[in-house]
């Protein structure tokens, strides 16, 4: 009996094991749309200050913690950074000395998260934190962050990651991003407003923005929230473009799998012009979301785009990041599956910001001059963001908040409009302006 | 009747509580001690904070798995909702945490006593289903539970009734006891807590209700037959387990500070069972593999770099070995397998003289009436 | 309160997305009667088969190429468990059964999100050619595919209750269902019986995935616990009936959908079908039975 069942776990493993190998043919390799050709023009070289000499000196370590679970996963970003730091450390290092890098990931569990970040600090003795990109980090991790002196350069993502001094964002999070696809429809006049969001922590907050614009506008608003992932797709449109009306707009705040079925579903149903026009926050800022759209939604769907669109500026560093992305970011066990988007760009940019920092570092590197340096950033061209950045000694940042618009053109994101700054009717945005002494209305920082 | 625990238990002698303990009790009651004071004392000075943190989740969700264990592997009931019970319970504990200003082990047990009533009130009229229809009927209630949660979102410091502010840019952390507040002191606090509750759920086993949830496994009928009160029994054990899983919860929301419906989704029911079974629903100790197995294991995959998914992989291949070829789970296959290991070595090594006999269970009632694994008719 | 104009549509979505609880409740059910198991990897096993048809067709194959290599993933992968795990779990209670199902569905969700990952924010989705054609009813427009998820589920519901009941297969399925060794005195060929319950329902698997996917989403999570909805129609008609089965699923569809207009309600419509089999399981099983036969549920 018990040779028999022995044998039977032998068979069975066999086969689990033969059934994983042949679904690993069918694996994953979703690569985006194009890796340009012109790219190859510029040398990757360019990332660091002495190319082709390899950085040999003691290791500046730094750290992230991101969130990868099903459906959510934003490692393209601390891979993309961790692509930068490679070809930084190919080419010179940092004053000679390499970047060591740690990524930590999670699934949205609180104790994992701060497990992480104990980690991070007390094991591998990061002298700084770039790229976290996590639906709740900001909120678990801050005060200690805040206790340790540490001022993190992230992807924002829950309302903390901009109200709190140790946090600096490259992107402008789901409130900000939401306002301007807002503010977007009511400069085209549109007077009735349905804001309708995915049912995560922070709705009430980021409710707040667009309400204050619409308010402002003299334009009613309706608030909508659902669970995700969505099942019913069918109800959701349809209860969106009856609450919006044909003079109204329908403005999503989702994910991009979740936008999806909401706005093929009003496609499918034949309520897209229902309604006068779609908008959505910068999460559908994507070359997958157009072109699972299709044609149909050419000019109809028009989305906040918090980073410049990497095909519409052929400047050094959009090639270069390019580049980056083609050496470095598709080679090796740690691979940046989305290509060129935002998410990669997000990790362009964070590392960028992160070696101009340390860069300017005279002396030791320690804690405290790493941070000190990140704190200093200011007035940084990124060339992936409108405006130059800066993470500033306030107690709320909000670095990013000038924004493009896009729209669907067969089967890709084009500008629709170019940077436009996010109102400050929104109050925490004229909060910002205010700490950091820019003017409302002052197109550079 | 054998079930998903895979063995036939037969019923404790009277008394138990009051019968001298065997050499062999003796010897199992002292390793305990040594462990739990090792845990208590040694364990967090030796460990990265990384692993104290996990550890403390590990110390969670072994109340978790025991309060399961109690209704899977004793009274034979299957629930596929504990991670909402859970929710519950951390709920609870936050809303009275942010609300009052009482100490930490009162709103403990306040919790244990709302999540108690709500478990057995939600499945009381559920108790006349049986088997599959019962744990189906679980599942129903954790999905719905959660949406209402989903809708009802977590306690983060404001007022009214849900203590939910949407607008709240900078939460205030759940509080800690305040002779607990840092992470090695929350942890021994929690393995306290965790100690508490298992001591708890021994001595029901013990008495009376060990008894009488050991009958209505063996079977129903006669149980009902022989005068036992099926109903409240099946009962009490839902309320034992809720409580003590209530207790967990609390325990929980003092240890990460921050609680989001996001972190209790009713695909963690099937995932928290997986590991019960594996661990071994029948034991006590099975509880504590088990809350290794869905929390320590991750924290090193982690920091190998394996992906998590490898172990959702592996906790699926655990339940459909466990259920097909060891039953009882690795507590007490583990035990089983080492002992005839060490027995083959020592044949090995003295050429022919008999090994020792398998090794006695550890902690949980006499020993089961049938060894094999085969099924009872 | 909205008006009766502003809730036809959400009749018509109701019934649209009944279908799509039916299809997978109906698959449920009819291998549930002929095995005795409650295969809840049913929507991990479609998932995963989707998946491979959306890579194959980003490759380049041609639609209907990928759709049979869906639907034969999927009939393999449901016959090959059951031929390992039928046997050697045949004596065990139906909850074992349902159990050991679970761990399949781990394996394959866990396995989904490592070959098909989202980490770079991914968005996959499949398409039918039926999408593009269309139908009005009360003002909302329906595309084929829907009608033909609604149609299948029909299909399979008379079908089964036909094949079962009038066919010596059938017969010999509901035999085994009931018990397997007496049947297989009986000389009743059990193993290739079962061989064909299992594949029959890997085979409706995998074209409920295909459907499932165009209609609701190309997303693992999504259409892995979709299940549980659908669960929840089979339970309302108690495992028992494959007819039952597909009413419930319209009911739970169309209660869903009509909450989803109603302020008050709206937010709570995702726990319409699980709050339904709740209450019919509660109200259908008013007396409590102890079942003595094998047969214990």
């Amino acid at each position: 009996m018990y040779g028999l069942l022995s044998r039977t776990r032998v068979i069975v493993a066999v086969a689990a094991a033969t059934g994983l190998a042949t679904l690993a043919g069918f694996g994953t390799s979703s690569a985006a749309a194009s890796t340009s050709s012109s790219s190859a023009a510029v040398k990757t070289s360019a990332c660091g200050t002495k190319p082709g000499v390899k950085a040999t000196g003691t290791p500046i370590v730094l750290g992230s913690i991101v969130t990868d679970q099903p459906g959510t996963s934003f490692t393209d970003i601390p891979d993309m950074v961790n692509a930068y730091f490679t070809c930084v450390n190919d080419n010179g290092g940092v004053n000679g000395h390499p970047i060591h890098y740690y990524i930590e990931t999670e699934q949205t569990n609180p104790a994992q998260i701060a497990a992480d970040a104990k980690q991070l600090v007390q094991t591998d003795h990061v002298l700084g934190i770039v790229g976290n990109t996590s639906i709740i980090e900001c909120s678990v991790d801050s005060s200690y962050w805040k206790s340790l002196g540490y001022y993190v350069i992230a992807s924002g993502i829950a309302p903390e990651c901009y109200g709190t001094p140790n946090f600096a964002d490259v992107n402008m999070g789901p409130r900000y991003s939401s306002d301007g696809a807002v503010q977007y429809a009511l400069a085209k006049g549109i007077k009735k407003i349905v804001f309708d969001q995915s049912n995560v922590p922070g709705t009430g907050y980021i409710a707040a923005g667009p309400n204050a614009l619409a308010a402002q506008a003299h334009a009613s608003i309706v608030q909508l929230t659902e669970d995700v992932p969505i099942t019913n797709a069918d109800s959701v449109a349809i209860k969106e473009v009856d609450d919006a009306g044909p003079d109204g707009a329908v403005i999503l705040n989702f994910t991009p799998p979740d936008a999806l079925v909401i706005l093929q579903a009003a496609q499918s149903l034949g309520i897209v012009d229902h309604v006068k026009m779609w908008g959505c926050s910068t999460p559908c800022n994507t070359d997958f979301l157009a072109q699972s759209l299709g044609a149909t939604w050419n000019h109809k769907l028009y989305v906040n785009a918090e980073l410049t669109p990497p095909d519409s500026a052929n400047t050094p560093t959009m090639k270069l990041y390019k580049a980056i992305l083609q050496q470095y970011g598709l080679t090796g066990p740690d691979k940046v599956t989305g290509g060129i988007g935002s998410f990669s760009q997000m990790g362009f940019t964070e590392a960028e910001i992160a070696v101009h920092a340390l860069e300017s570092i005279k002396g030791a590197y320690t804690v405290k001059s790493v941070n000190a340096a990140f704190k200093g950033v200011k007035n940084f061209e990124t060339g992936m963001l409108c405006q130059k950045w800066t993470f500033g000694n306030y107690p709320t940042h909000i670095a990013n908040n000038e924004d493009y618009t896009v729209t669907v053109e067969n089967g890709k994101m084009l500008t629709a409009q170019g940077c436009t700054q996010i109102s400050a009717v929104d109050p925490q945005i004229a909060g910002y302006r205010h700490h950091a002494g820019l003017a409302p209305l002052d197109p550079t920082a | 009747m054998l079930d998903v625990a895979g063995r036939t238990a037969s019923a404790p002698q009277p008394g138990s509580l009051l019968r001298r303990p065997s050499p062999g009790a003796l010897i199992r009651t002292v390793v305990i001690v040594v462990l739990v004071l090792f845990t208590l004392l040694a364990l967090p000075q030796l460990l990265s904070l990384y692993y104290v943190d996990y550890m403390t989740q590990v110390a969670v969700y072994a109340m978790v798995a025991l309060g399961l264990g109690v209704l899977v592997g004793r009274v034979g009931l299957m629930s596929l909702g504990q991670i909402a019970v859970l929710s519950v319970g951390a709920w609870s504990a936050a809303r009275l945490l942010f609300g009052t200003s009482q100490p930490f082990p009162l709103v403990l047990v306040e919790a244990g006593l709302i999540t108690m009533v709500l478990g057995t009130v939600l499945l009381l009229p559920a108790l006349r289903l049986r088997g599959l229809y019962l744990a189906l009927i679980t599942l129903m209630l954790a999905s719905a539970v959660y949406v209402v949660l989903l809708t009802l979102n977590f306690p983060n410091g404001g007022h009214g009734f849900t203590g939910y502010n949407g607008n709240q840019i900078h939460i205030p952390p759940i509080r800690r006891p305040s002779i607990a507040t840092s992470d090695p002191a929350y942890f021994r606090y929690a393995v306290v807590v965790a100690v508490l509750m298992f001591a708890l759920v021994a001595i029901h086993i013990r008495t009376r209700p060990g008894r009488a949830w050991a009958a209505i496994r063996q079977s129903e009928p006669a149980a009902l037959a022989a005068g036992i009160n099926t109903t409240l029994y099946k009962l009490w054990a839902v309320a034992l387990a809720s409580f003590v899983t209530g207790v967990a919860g609390g325990v929980l929301a003092g240890a990460v500070h921050y609680l989001y419906s996001d972190d209790f989704p009713a695909y963690t029911s099937i995932t928290i069972l997986a590991v019960v079974l594996m661990g071994g629903a029948y034991s006590l100790w099975g509880a504590i593999v088990a809350a290794l197995l869905m929390q320590l294991l991750p924290a090193l995959l982690n920091n190998w770099g394996v992906s998590n998914d490898w172990l959702t992989i592996l906790f699926g291949i655990g339940v459909v070995f466990t259920l097909t070829t060891a039953p009882r789970g690795i507590a007490e296959q583990f035990p089983k397998d080492m002992a005839r290991l060490g027995g083959l070595l020592v044949r090995l090594v003295r050429r022919g003289k008999p090994g020792p006999a398998g090794t006695p269970e550890p902690v949980s009632a006499p020993a089961p009436a049938a060894a094999s694994e085969a099924e009872a008719p | 309160m909205p008006s009766w104009q502003e809730f036809q549509p959400f009749i018509v979505t109701g019934l649209a997305l009944g279908g799509v609880y039916a299809l997978s409740g109906v698959g449920l059910v009819v291998l549930y009667q002929a095995t005795g198991v409650v295969y809840l990897a049913f929507g991990a096993v479609g998932a995963t088969g989707a998946l491979i048809a959306w890579s194959l067709i980003s490759v380049s194959l041609p639609g209907w190429l990928a759709w049979l290599v869906c639907i034969a993933f999927s009939g393999a992968l449901t016959l090959g468990y059951g031929m390992v795990f039928g046997p050697l779990l045949a004596r065990r209670t139906p909850l074992v059964k349902a159990t050991a199902t679970l761990g399949l569905l781990l394996i394959l969700y866990g396995a989904m999100d490592l070959l098909w990952t989202t980490s770079g924010g991914e968005v996959r989705s499949l398409t039918l050619p039926t999408d593009a054609h269309k139908f009005s009813i009360a003002g909302v427009q329906i595309t084929y595919t829907q009608l033909i998820g609604l149609v299948i589920g029909v299909v399979i519901t008379l079908a089964t209750a036909a094949f079962l009941r009038s066919t010596k297969l059938g017969t010999a399925m509901r035999a085994m269902a009931n018990d397997r060794e007496i049947t297989a005195t009986l000389g009743v060929p059990v193993r290739r019986v079962e061989a064909a319950a299992w594949l029959g329902c890997g085979v409706l698997a995998g074209i409920a995935g295909l459907l499932l996917a165009d209609m609701v989403a190309l997303d693992a999570t999504t259409l892995t616990f979709l299940v549980i909805s659908s669960l929840a129609a089979a339970l309302i008609a108690r495992l028992r009936s494959v007819t039952l089965t597909f009413a419930a699923a319209l009911l739970v569809g169309l209660v869903q959908n009509l909450m989803v207009p109603i302020p008050s309600l709206s937010n709570y419509n995702n726990m319409a079908p699980f709050v339904l089999a709740v209450l019919a399981l509660l109200a259908l099983s008013r007396r409590s039975v102890i079942a003595l036969s094998r047969e214990e549920v």
